[in-house]
């Protein structure tokens, strides 16, 4: 599920999702998405959209709104775990490979009448990998959880999206949520205060 | 940031007034409860420093003596870097810290106490003992050891007596007023007073830091004249900030634990209190092996011979041991998010910390007892625990009555509206 979710990310040339509903015209959905003209419309929407228990959904806006995270459900994220994981490969990269040059590659080689293998200058470059690895993985992971880079999103073609960076805010589900249905989602997405809805398209 | 005027500042803090979370019950110390641990502190601190002074007389005057300045350098360096981070979060305009500042003012107001307990192993070795401790103090060792009589312009009772003075003065007066001015604004709702505090801690920061690296020196570096160190003033005040941070974080626990301060320090605090307890940690031991590091590498006799004596032999447990308990313990607990937010957790190992800070000045002092030829047997280390038990018990007593001769919390503080409401977004 995540390995075809990454490749329809990523490579959408080799894999691409099978859409289960389509338009009139016959192309297929990709979700639908609603505007919000105000910021306590949006943040009450996002609370109810959390509470009817929508899984694949976001919430665009033009500016940062505290406590969103709690209305949307958002749970914290794993980023740390990730970091976690790369410090200890970082640690263990750069501690072999010390190891293996003073200790087993190159031993007869006496720096400053040091011992081979001594660990005391071990410790910086372990230190510094594992500080490298981290932020490697702080970085690029934060940017693979977020779903970047990538090529062009469906939203891009609506004209109407472009306001999420001027003053109107967006509700979208994408098809791909388990309770998604285009006509439904559509009536629950007015009936909690959308202005507009419309089916966004797979581009 | 716009000043506001003194109408709405007004309006502001009448609001924090009139929060039931700033109620007198819950920002003063229970006042019978306060009184009677301080005694029983006190009591137990004068029963442990008259065991250590038998102990002079049964085990000797350097084991009494080490001991004995094990203890007061926890304690110092614990109050020195209380006083520390107090003018840092002045000169920083720190916000969300406005409800927690009390007790590092408390704690910082107790430096001159720890240095004037510090006196009498001073005295004591000078005048009687001569040299039982720091070998300097002997009046024939600078002419016996080359390299003493080259250092006696610096390591002489004259200098020792003015520099002590010196840094009585500086961090008894500028703790004193720090607490003062925070203590009057309770009282006169001034918030220039706020600015005060602000511009005296601007001049009295450097001032300190380099006191407490040359007390660091007087006291500690100078037990093995011939060892010498430039990073050992902030190896010395990186373990101070550790054990401050950590005290701070165990009196809110346990204050409470018994009902006060409820709301005023919320998980929000006490995870920002984690944050500076693990980031000191990490940073006492970058300090600790840096100093290592260079003096392994150096490999210059006057140097090696003090790290050998602590990280190889009898001592070398206590080394790794400091090493895994003072950096690696903490580091792996202090890490998860929700460890610095529960009250218990934070505290268990706020109170590891302590802990290993006192094992930290038993790993400085103590093996000069394995020095020349006499070692002390296991079964010895009664002395240390009295003497450990004696000036801490000295020490907490009067923090404890520092701690309820004032509300808990600063009253009246520009910044309590910005605390009262702190959240950590991350």
């Amino acid at each position: 599920m995540v390995i075809t979710d990454l490749l329809a990310d990523y490579a959408p040339f080799l894999f691409s999702r099978k859409a289960k509903y389509a338009t009139e015209a016959g192309e297929p959905i990709w979700g639908v998405m609603a505007q919000f003209d105000d910021v306590v419309n949006a943040y009450h929407a996002a609370e109810k959209m959390r509470d009817a228990g929508f899984k694949h959904w976001d919430l665009h806006a033009p500016f940062p709104i505290h406590g969103i995270e709690e209305a949307m459900g958002i749970k914290r994220t794993i980023l740390p775990f990730i970091v976690l994981g790369a410090m200890f490969t970082g640690v263990a990269v750069a501690a072999g490979m010390q190891w293996w040059i003073t200790a087993v590659d190159y031993t007869g080689f006496t720096v400053q009448g040091k011992p081979y293998g001594a660990w005391q200058p071990f410790a910086m470059i372990i230190f510094e990998i594992g500080v490298l690895f981290s932020a490697f993985a702080s970085l690029f992971g934060m940017l693979m959880l977020n779903g970047l880079p990538r090529w062009n999103h469906p939203l891009f073609c609506k004209d109407r999206f472009l306001d999420s960076s001027d003053d109107k805010f967006f509700v979208v589900v994408e098809a791909r949520d388990p309770s998604f249905n285009p006509e439904q989602t559509s009536r629950f997405l007015r009936e909690i205060g959308a202005t507009a809805v419309e089916l966004v398209e797979d581009a | 940031m716009s000043q506001i005027g003194a109408e709405s500042y007004e309006q502001i803090m009448a609001g924090v007034a009139a929060d039931p979370r700033m109620d007198r019950d819950n920002v003063s110390a229970p006042a019978g409860a306060a009184a009677s641990l301080s005694r029983l502190l006190l009591g137990a601190g004068a029963a442990g420093l008259a065991i250590t002074l038998v102990g002079g007389f049964v085990l000797g005057a350097q084991h009494a003596l080490a001991s004995y300045v094990v203890a007061v350098g926890a304690v110092l360096a614990a109050s020195l870097g209380a006083l520390c981070m107090l003018m840092i979060f002045h000169l920083v305009n720190a916000g969300w810290v406005a409800t927690t500042r009390r007790q590092f003012e408390n704690l910082a107001s107790l430096a001159p106490v720890a240095l004037l307990l510090m006196l009498p192993a001073l005295l004591i070795d000078l005048v009687v003992t001569k040299g039982a401790l720091w070998e300097w103090m002997n009046p024939e060792a600078a002419a016996n050891d080359f390299l003493i009589g080259q250092k006696a312009a610096y390591l002489n009772p004259v200098r020792l007596l003015v520099f002590f003075v010196l840094y009585f003065a500086l961090w008894g007066g500028v703790s004193h007023r720090l607490r003062a001015l925070s203590v009057e604004q309770d009282r006169t709702g001034d918030r220039f007073l706020t600015m005060k505090a602000r511009f005296m801690s601007a001049w009295a920061l450097p001032l300190t830091a380099l006191t407490v690296a040359f007390a660091g020196f007087d006291y500690f570096m100078s037990i093995q004249p011939h060892f010498f160190s430039t990073m050992w003033g902030v190896y010395i005040f990186a373990g101070g900030v550790c054990a401050a941070v950590a005290i701070v974080i165990l009196t809110f626990c346990f204050l409470q634990f018994v009902g006060r301060m409820q709301g005023l320090v919320t998980p929000e605090h006490y995870h920002d209190l984690g944050k500076l307890l693990f980031a000191f940690c990490c940073f006492w031991a970058y300090i600790g092996f840096s100093q290592y590091f260079l003096i392994w590498y150096a490999n210059i006799p006057e140097e090696t011979f003090w790290m050998l004596e602590r990280t190889t032999g009898a001592w070398r447990g206590t080394a790794i041991f400091l090493a895994v308990g003072h950096f690696g313990i903490p580091f792996f607990f202090l890490m998860p998010r929700t460890v610095k937010r529960r009250p218990l957790f934070i505290g268990i190992g706020a109170a590891w910390v302590l802990f290993m800070h006192v094992i930290d000045y038993v790993w400085i002092v103590r093996p000069v007892l394995h020095h020349g030829g006499h070692a002390p047997t296991p079964a010895s280390w009664w002395l240390d625990i009295a003497a450990i038990v004696g000036v801490f018990g000295i020490f907490f007593g009067l923090y404890v009555i520092r701690l309820g001769s004032v509300s808990l919390t600063p009253m009246r503080d520009p910044k309590l509206p910005e605390a009262l409401k702190h959240k950590n977004y991350v």
